[in-house]
């Protein structure tokens, strides 16, 4: 019998109280019809809420951060859990009920198969379920031109935290991860370390609770703070070709 | 310049010569960091035993009043050492991340184990 894959599914979580429960109970039921060992491993990054209290009560494994490092950092604590403890493919959705864990399978399934190191739940390839506000969207396509620009790879949602990584893209990210807004980051950090990037449609909901992370006032600082960071790790990164 | 505020201002760097070498003493300071300090206290004695320094130099960077030429070395200064504060802030928070990180692997597995412990 062919051994089954391992796969550890990253929660970050920071006062979602709300949802967490949920999206834990769903990723478990949509975890059954895959041919895969599924772990999910919610990353509590210090809420304030009840979070922790109701992830021991029922005992969904977590890794409980004592101070707040924002998602960037808590989402690498989990990549580098991945590696501690032999995982194949490592995947991140979050926490707040926008990404429905149904699609685990459509975007596990590109790494599983060995097609793609890194696979990034897309919501604009079919253009189904939530697809955020104009501004937002009209932001969203400014950095994926950005991330072409820097290294000829065309991915649409670059700031999709639904996202599968082979080991090797995990054991890449558990050493290298941005801080702050990292998701457009990682996906050109992926590709310039010379990683095979790519997308696969997934539908996402509006969130289910909770207050998002990025306000109105903080998008224009993220724009900049994003789009520096991308041109400065292309500069500081020379593109290594894996073969 | 006056006799009288040549002694002050000599009295003064001297002071901060001695405060930082109080600090590292009790280590309130780390040499890494007191380095800087201390290069600034030295040119400021310096200057202030022979202010004839700062005249000729304002004179061959045609910088009219030499008081000028003490702001404007003093300004550049704190820009260095406030740049130097910076990446020692960054290098201090890249630290606390992986050891946040760490802690809260570390944390999971005693977690686990008291767990298994207990229902044994």
């Amino acid at each position: 019998m062919k051994k089954q894959l391992k796969v550890l599914v990253i929660i970050p979580c920071y006062n979602e109280q709300a949802n967490i429960l949920n999206t834990v109970a769903a990723l478990r039921a949509a975890a059954e019809a895959l041919p895969f060992t599924v772990d999910p491993l919610v990353v509590n990054d210090c809420s304030t809420d009840a979070s922790a209290a109701l992830l021991r009560q029922n005992g969904i494994p977590f890794l409980d951060l004592p101070v707040n490092l924002g998602i960037g950092g808590a989402v690498q604590s989990g990549y580098r859990y991945a590696v501690a403890n032999g995982y194949d493919i490592t995947v991140q959705l979050d926490g707040d009920g926008q990404h429905d864990p149904d699609f685990l399978g459509t975007v596990l399934r590109p790494v599983a198969a060995g097609e793609l190191d890194l696979c990034i739940g897309s919501r604009f390839l079919e253009k189904k379920g939530f697809q955020t506000s104009f501004m937002r969207r009209v932001g969203i396509r400014f950095l994926s031109g950005c991330i072409r620009l820097l290294c000829g790879e065309r991915v649409l949602d670059v700031t999709s935290g639904f996202r599968a990584a082979n080991a090797a893209v995990t054991e890449f990210f558990a050493v290298h991860y941005a801080t702050d807004y990292p998701e457009p980051e990682a996906v050109l950090a992926a590709v310039l370390a010379g990683f095979r990037v790519g997308e696969a449609p997934v539908e996402m909901r509006e969130r289910q609770g909770g207050v998002s992370s990025i306000g109105k006032f903080k998008s224009a600082y993220y724009m900049i703070k994003v789009t520096l960071s991308l041109v400065i790790s292309r500069l500081s990164m020379r593109r290594l070709r894996r073969k | 310049m006056s006799v009288r505020l040549q002694v002050y201002m000599l009295l003064g760097a001297l002071a901060l010569l001695v405060l930082i070498f109080i600090l590292l003493k009790r280590g309130m300071m780390a040499v890494k960091y007191s380095l800087l300090w201390l290069g600034l206290s030295v040119a400021l004695v310096i200057a202030a035993a022979c202010p004839r320094i700062l005249y000729m130099l304002s004179a061959v960077l045609s910088i009219e009043m030499p008081v000028n030429l003490v702001f404007l070395l003093m300004f550049c200064y704190v820009l260095a050492v406030l740049l130097s504060l910076s990446i020692a802030i960054c290098q201090l928070a890249e630290k606390c991340r992986r050891l946040t990180q760490a802690n809260a692997l570390l944390e999971k597995r005693l977690r686990e184990l008291e767990e298994h412990s207990a229902e044994r």
